[in-house]
């Protein structure tokens, strides 16, 4: 297996992020710091840049390295709240949103799957499938889904590991699982990752902004 | 159809219907209430007898056009015979307010008196320290760093007093079920005698700053242990002043409440409301708008959440016994 690592998100952070948003220009100020420090207030946002290439070779041979934007997502297969398996590859053909959040039932998740509920038309419209994950078991996604009337999917990641196969960093020194969401494009490729603990509602307006302007 | 109800010294489980746009805490009112009627207004007499409380409130009146509510109070005035509520359980508003629980032992007054000398004692070593060596400006700023601490520490301890543990929890068993119960009565705290507020506040403090008195002379360390302490084991009688109504208080605390020396009634009100997850400090709530913006708590229950398996009391709809009791005014209102 070809072993040349792709570069992390951590380390090609500040050149990455220079031509990228105002908001994350903290980041390059303060290189030192874990991204997921910053990202609990401000919000980190890698947006796909039409001149990063990555090469194709690189793209499924390591294993180790986080999925960052022009990247393909790698497939997974979990079960959803009904314990039925799905994977990945059943949404190509549309843009998904996959947003990875701590757990049910917690004021933040609950904040944000919410959000994406009573918003939930507009990514419709704008052709996309909402999908959130966490490490919680399908009956705890069941119970939460149903308590707020979430309609679209959410798998269960048990023992996190799409989420340690997709790089979500941890926030708070590795305390708190993290809340990331990736934009997959059609044919699967992440274009647009956001990174934001605190401020969960963010994320919609986020992801919805970059698919309503795509 | 709906009056402001009666104040709380004939109905402790009644809010202040004057105050609910205004204020978010229980209180009792400083004036005499109106009839319940739309257009009587009557002044109030002395009920003779403890008014039986039982719920649900049911109002037994022969007039119900000229029905009044009877209220404890010496100058109230009524010419009408006063109606008798009841509720199912039989507690008086007379024995709640004069509930012994209230009130000060000679034990909570030894305490307090402990807790202030050993305070002051601080303050004297740090006084006569500064003027020995004629350093004023360390110790004055201690004594700043000691009162904004404070008021942090005041935060903290009310989160985890409030979220976690209930009144089984060795050694805060008891003060957990107080704050329960001070939520679901939040009034009940402007009722408490002076030293039966603080003499737990007070009784700590004894315990901590007396080694610090006979261990240590450095007038810096206790410009900041005697402000420290004094603020925290005072910080009750700060919470009770924020429970109070305006017009209950000395302008000086008032002006200091406004001043944002003192925590003000509105932004430990904030406290009171669903989902009771905010304004957690007590002594002059400098630190409130901090913590809450930046989510400092949220993240420290979050941790508590993925390391021991603990859900805090704010993550969940607030039981019965946390939330503020308001179902007799709203009952009184339909009347």
């Amino acid at each position: 297996m070809a072993s040349i690592p792709l570069p992390t998100a951590k380390h090609s952070l500040p050149s990455l992020l220079h031509a990228q948003t105002p908001k994350t220009l903290l980041s390059q100020k303060l290189p030192n710091l874990p991204k997921s420090f910053q990202s609990q207030f401000c919000g980190v946002k890698l947006s796909h840049s039409s001149n990063f290439a990555v090469p194709s070779s690189f793209k499924k041979s390591s294993i180790l390295a986080k999925v960052s934007k022009g990247s393909v997502a790698p497939s997974f297969s979990l079960k959803d709240q009904d314990g039925k398996t799905v994977s990945l590859s059943k949404f190509k053909g549309k843009p998904v949103v996959v947003y990875f959040y701590p757990a049910d039932e917690t004021p933040g998740c609950t904040k944000q799957a919410c959000a994406f509920r009573d918003s939930y038309e507009k990514f419709k419209k704008a052709g996309a499938e909402v999908i959130g994950i966490s490490g919680d078991d399908p009956s705890s996604h069941k119970a939460f889904a149903k308590k707020y009337r979430l309609p679209f999917t959410l798998l269960s990641d048990e023992g996190n590991k799409v989420r340690k196969d997709w790089g979500v960093p941890a926030d708070l020194f590795g305390t708190l699982p993290g809340r990331q969401t990736y934009v997959l494009d059609k044919n699967g490729v992440v274009q647009l990752i956001y990174n934001n603990q605190f401020q969960p509602e963010k994320h919609i307006d986020e992801t919805l902004k970059f698919l309503q302007s795509a | 159809m709906f009056a402001e109800v009666a104040p709380m010294s004939a109905f402790p489980h009644l809010r202040s219907l004057h105050h609910v746009n205004q204020c978010h805490y229980l209180s009792p009112p400083s004036h005499i209430y109106r009839s319940i009627t739309t257009t009587t207004t009557k002044s109030r007499r002395r009920h003779p007898e403890p008014l039986v409380v039982d719920l649900p409130w049911v109002l037994n009146t022969s007039t119900p056009a000229t029905t009044t509510i009877a209220l404890d109070e010496p100058s109230l005035q009524s010419t009408d015979p006063p109606p008798v509520l009841k509720r199912s359980s039989p507690v008086t508003t007379t024995s709640m307010l004069n509930d012994p629980s209230l009130k000060s032992t000679w034990s909570h007054r030894a305490w307090v008196a402990s807790g202030c000398t050993t305070v002051l004692v601080s303050l004297a070593k740090s006084v006569t320290g500064a003027a020995d060596s004629g350093t004023w400006l360390q110790p004055i700023l201690a004594g700043v760093v000691g009162y904004v601490l404070a008021d942090l520490g005041s935060g903290v301890y009310h989160w985890g007093i409030d979220n976690y543990g209930n009144e089984n929890t060795p050694v805060f068993g008891s003060q957990i079920e107080a704050f329960q119960g001070h939520h679901k009565w939040p009034w009940i705290i402007t009722r408490r005698q002076f030293a039966n507020n603080l003499h737990a506040l007070a009784r700590a403090v004894s315990f901590t700053v007396l080694p610090i008195d006979l261990i240590f002379n450095d007038p810096v360390l206790h410009g900041f242990v005697s402000v420290c302490s004094g603020c925290i084991m005072f910080s009750q009688q700060f919470h009770a002043w924020a429970h109070s109504t305006k017009s209950k208080l000395h302008p000086l605390v008032v002006a200091l409440q406004d001043a944002g020396v003192l925590v003000s009634r509105s932004m430990h009100g904030a406290h009171h409301r669903p989902p009771y997850d905010s304004n957690y400090c007590i002594v002059s709530g400098v630190w409130n708008e901090l913590l809450d913006t930046y989510k400092v708590f949220e993240a420290l229950e979050m941790i508590l959440f993925f390391k021991l398996g603990v859900r805090p009391r704010s993550w969940s709809e607030p039981s019965s016994n946390w939330t503020e009791e308001t179902d007799t005014s709203s009952l009184i209102a339909e009347l």
